[in-house]
């Protein structure tokens, strides 16, 4: 891994600029920002598949990402989880802020982004893998309990090459309740339209309506301890099919690539847009 | 001050700078305008029966966010692609615009689409024409509380 960051910068280096795409990432970032007043409605959901005598769980999670301006993108995170055999809960809620502050388009593009997580122990969204400790399997009545205060920074870079997107996220975690020293993590990906052919002709299952890549995330430990033993790492090819102009269909499984990660991560994801949302609320209030 | 405050601390100021970088970001010029030899070329894309399909669909994947699926922009303050304002500019003008950006306003390039397809996506805008608009410069389209230059300078 550490020899592919330094390649895929040279790659992004060496190219032009080039097209904007819809990434399909479900843990990677890009620059691309939601549009000013649009609001993004997302229902997304891990499915884990652990190793041998733990429980497979369902963590499915709403998002509301809203365009407050051209630079600045908003983002509340509604989770829960259900374990086999276990219960279902509320695990949590989170806020993100995006900032883009140049925005040009440019060789690579950063991004900053910071969150503040209310969750607790249960949490399988898994959004970011982070520092070294692996899931707890504890039952959820155990696990509710522990309630965790996190606030999260990420450095997005990402580049237009080509009709690819390429985007590296940098993590940094801290946990405000207990004591675990700053938890570093990573994610990596690319992906391109799987044709950019356009058809004159109408059609929803047609190559131009899908893009398709491939995501890598993982931890590297904490301030405590860094590197890479007893991490979770995982690698997933990611497809979105636009199912109408608004809507997008999201899929990915992800594979476990250390001992310590799930064997298999499913995620699926639905997003639907809500264009002009702002001035829709606006007018709805006005005419009352 | 303990990690906790160190940490909020942390947040509020790197808020606080990302602000700041964003609102120093250079001003919308007064008027954005074509070069006249840009202006003048002509829409190599005009007689292609297949431009306005192709271009709606370009136009769905990367204008409609900002300019609605009318291309009213009504909901969401950019530019009324349907206005004789926009609508009088020549295609060429209007290639600029798109290939170009005015990212101070809000107006992304799109240079990176292959030039056929912001041909298509020019050749779609003038399906937009508004019937309602009498053609008077600056007379249709217009937003409730957006000025004619601060729609012209975003497309």
């Amino acid at each position: 891994m550490p020899k592919l960051l330094p390649c895929l910068l040279l790659l992004v280096l060496a190219l032009p600029a080039c097209a904007q795409e819809d990434a399909p990432y479900f843990v990677t970032y890009d620059h691309h920002l939601e549009e000013p007043g649009n609001l993004e409605l997302e229902m997304n959901s891990t499915t884990g598949v652990p190793r041998s005598g733990q429980r497979a769980y369902i963590a499915p999670f709403a998002e509301l990402q809203y365009g407050v301006n051209r630079w600045w993108t908003s983002e509340l995170y509604l989770e829960g989880q259900s374990t086999a055999g276990d219960s279902t809960i509320f695990t949590g809620w989170r806020l993100e802020s995006r900032f883009r502050p140049l925005a040009a388009e440019h060789a690579i593009n950063p991004v900053f982004y910071l969150e503040y997580e209310n969750i607790n122990e249960a949490s399988r969204i898994q959004k970011e893998i982070v520092g070294k400790a692996p899931l707890d399997f504890e039952p959820n009545s155990e696990l509710r309990q522990a309630h965790a205060h996190e606030l999260e920074a990420k450095l997005i870079l990402s580049s237009d090459v080509n009709h690819w997107n390429i985007a590296e996220n940098f993590i940094v975690e801290r946990n405000l309740s207990q004591e675990e020293g700053f938890e570093f993590g990573y994610a990596l990906a690319t992906s391109r339209r799987l044709t950019q052919s356009v058809s004159p002709h109408p059609c929803r299952l047609c190559r131009e309506n899908f893009v398709a890549g491939v995501e890598f995330y993982g931890g590297v430990g904490s301030t405590k301890s860094l590197g890479l033993q007893q991490t979770a790492h995982y690698a997933a090819p990611v497809l979105a099919w636009a199912i109408s102009d608004k809507s997008t269909l999201s899929l990915s499984p992800a594979m476990g690539l250390t001992r310590y990660s799930n064997p298999v991560l499913l995620r699926v994801g639905y997003s639907y847009e809500i264009r002009g949302f702002r001035n829709k609320l606006r007018k709805l209030f006005r005419s009352h | 001050m303990g990690p906790k405050a160190l940490m909020i601390a942390a947040f509020a100021v790197t808020t606080m700078v990302c602000l700041g970088i964003a609102q120093t970001a250079k001003p919308p010029a007064d008027k954005w305008e074509a070069p006249a030899d840009a202006a003048a070329k002509p829409n190599p894309e005009a007689q292609n029966p297949d431009a306005p399909a192709v271009g709606r669909k370009l136009y769905m994947r990367t204008c409609v966010g900002c300019h609605e699926e009318d291309g009213s922009g009504k909901d969401t303050g950019a530019a009324n692609l349907r206005s004789s304002e926009v609508q009088s500019q020549s295609d060429g003008a209007l290639f600029w615009k798109v290939s170009n950006g005015n990212t101070a306003a809000g107006m992304p390039s799109f240079a990176s689409l292959p030039e056929t397809d912001r041909w298509d996506v020019v050749t779609f805008l003038r399906t937009l024409k508004d019937s309602s608009d009498k053609g008077s410069p600056g007379s249709g389209g217009k937003k409730e509380g957006a000025p004619p230059s601060r729609q012209n300078h975003r497309l």
